[in-house]
């Protein structure tokens, strides 16, 4: 009997660990690690930040659905990885310290055949002094309970402007170097949309602040849309959307500090810049978890197993080159590591090997230079295809990984709410096509397939992104015929 | 240079045939199955 450690039950290793117990059924163990008893329907965070969306529709425990699936689920943090085993056994083991009520704090040392690390982001708040709801002076919505609590801090604000006072709404990512830019625009016009909605819109000012070069680019280095016959960027076309909404913007800026009431921000250029605000909602930057690895005999080789950033390294081309050099083949596709090939990483947890967008710097050296969003539907292929993979490797003895999910390759479809309701609803559908650009498959369409890059804003775009809600929380629970919805 | 908010200024805005189009139930009953079908196939085509 072959065991599975799976760590991290969200997108992409909840995805992976329905899929490896459908293919290998009562004969092998599958095992998930994960810290919180509740899945996430993270997108949806934005709804419950603006008070539309209570936050138990976006949650739900997981327990019982791995009782249902005969998945073992230990409620614990991962800490640290023992790839090649310990004194006692080379066989490959993960120390987890349990956070369950139970067993709070207590450890264990679990063996593994295969592992897969699916541990996504560390909320990185620390990064910028006075960034985030714990220690700082903004809220985010990364969370259901971040997102709860910006929603009665929009309260507040809208009471504010009720009684004719002016506000300000800042909105965007807290970093020079974060990533979800798309989260962040769409929290804010789900915002502006409430304010509409609630009658206070023309006292209020709603500033995007985002480390991006221009709008639209969302850390994929912006997009060229087919609408019909003619082609737009999707720069033009956030332009035209802003314009619409009276909202601002500011961008090629690096949140560098916040105090009460003040943004301080630095651009391109090396202009030191301050914001006020009454509200602020900035996404922080993500770095992996602070997972360590030792070797059998205790040395510690975390640096050869993850990044600086605390990403895993996979089977990626990491080489340091000139951005004009990176290709989409440089990266990964079967997510093996490459130096243990039972052990995978997936979903954000991967090391990415370079930017997407142009990175950028301030003439002193400090970043704006948005990282490479992993959104979603790629997530849920990953876990897909590293299941897939390992089953294989389990079942038929592959030696070598069976699956592909490489983002040089894939397709990603993105729905950016820009407003809740079922008639005044609207969003943005976009969708790319490769999500990493590939200048030799489509040189002359800025590396994506034009066919398949394409923008729309509407409200069906707003029934598509409230379908899918449901869809993938239908899927998660893994209810009847769960593994024919797409990922 | 930023000069986003410059841009903003001076971008098109949408004219009412599109606004309504937008907001039109019939055709975004259309748009939302055509919208849907495209993801499905992107799904299938490269998932
Ligand atoms: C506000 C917001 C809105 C978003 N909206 C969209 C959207 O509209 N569309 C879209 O496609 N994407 C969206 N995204 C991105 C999407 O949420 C991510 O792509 C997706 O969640 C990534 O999946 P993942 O499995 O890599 O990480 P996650 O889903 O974050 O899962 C990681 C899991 O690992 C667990 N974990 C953490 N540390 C450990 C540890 N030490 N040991 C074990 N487990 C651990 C976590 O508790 C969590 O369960 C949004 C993100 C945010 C923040």
């Amino acid at each position: 009997m072959a065991r599975v450690v799976i760590l991290g039950a969200g997108v992409s290793g909840h995805t992976a660990a329905l899929f490896l117990k459908r293919r290998l059924g009562r004969n092998h163990e599958v095992v998930m690690v994960s810290p919180n008893s509740n899945w996430n329907w993270i997108p949806s965070n934005i709804w419950v930040g603006v008070g539309k969306m209570s936050p138990d529709k976006v949650v739900f425990p997981l327990a019982p659905i791995y009782r249902r699936k005969k998945i073992v689920f230990r409620q614990a943090n991962a800490v640290a990885l023992r790839p090649n085993g310990d004194a006692d056994s080379p066989r490959g083991a993960v120390d987890v310290v349990y956070t369950d009520p139970k067993r709070a704090g207590k450890t264990e040392r679990i063996r593994y055949d295969y592992l897969i690390n699916a541990t996504g982001p560390r909320l990185n708040f620390e990064a910028t002094p006075g960034l985030g709801p714990d220690a700082g002076h903004t809220v985010s919505v990364c969370t259901p309970s971040h997102a709860v609590d910006a929603a009665k801090h929009l309260a507040t604000v809208i009471e504010t402007l009720k009684t004719g006072r002016r506000q300000t709404l800042v909105i965007g990512v807290g970093h020079g170097t974060c990533t979800c830019e798309g989260a962040a625009f769409e929290y804010a016009f789900n915002v502006e949309h409430e304010l509409r909605a609630a009658g206070v819109r023309e006292r209020a000012e709603v500033i995007y602040l985002t480390n991006e070069h221009e709008l639209g680019d969302f850390g994929v280095g912006g997009m060229t849309f087919s609408q019909g016959d003619h082609r737009i960027t999707s720069e033009a076309w956030m332009e035209s959307l802003f314009r619409e909404r009276k909202m601002k913007a500011i961008t090629q800026a690096a949140v560098t500090k916040i105090e009460p009431g003040l943004i301080h921000y630095r651009q391109i250029d090396g202009t030191d810049n301050a914001q006020p605000f009454d509200f602020a909602m900035l996404l922080p930057p993500f770095r992996g978890v602070n997972l360590e690895a030792f070797d059998r005999d205790g040395t510690d080789i975390t640096d050869s197993i993850f990044a600086p950033s605390g990403f895993m390294r996979v089977d990626a081309n990491y080489e340091a080159k000139p951005f004009d050099q990176w290709t989409a083949q440089d990266w990964p596709r079967t997510y093996q590591t490459p130096l243990h090939h039972n052990v995978f990483g997936i979903g954000i947890a991967f090391a990415p090997p370079h930017a997407i967008s142009r990175p950028y710097a301030t003439p002193d050296g400090v970043l704006v230079a948005p990282a490479p969003p992993r959104t979603g539907m790629p997530s849920g292929s990953m876990g897909k295809a590293v299941a897939m993979t390992i089953s294989d490797m389990i079942l038929h003895g592959s030696p070598e990984p069976t699956h592909t999910a490489s983002m040089g390759e894939m397709a990603a479809a993105c729905i950016a709410s820009t407003g809740t309701g079922m008639l005044s609803g609207t969003a943005a559908a976009m969708s790319m096509s490769p999500i990493v650009p590939d200048h030799s498959r489509h040189p002359d369409t800025a590396g994506r397939d034009p066919q398949e890059t394409t923008g729309d804003i509407g409200l069906a775009a707003h029934w598509v992104k409230r379908m899918l809600h449901t869809l993938f929380i239908y899927k998660a629970k893994a209810y009847p015929l769960w593994y024919l919805i797409p990922e | 240079m930023d000069n986003a908010q410059a841009r903003i200024d001076m971008a098109p805005l949408p004219g009412m045939r599109e606004l309504r189009r937008r907001s039109n139930l019939v055709q975004q009953f259309v748009r939302f199955l055509s919208l849907n079908w495209t993801m499905y196939r992107l799904a299938k085509h490269h998932g």
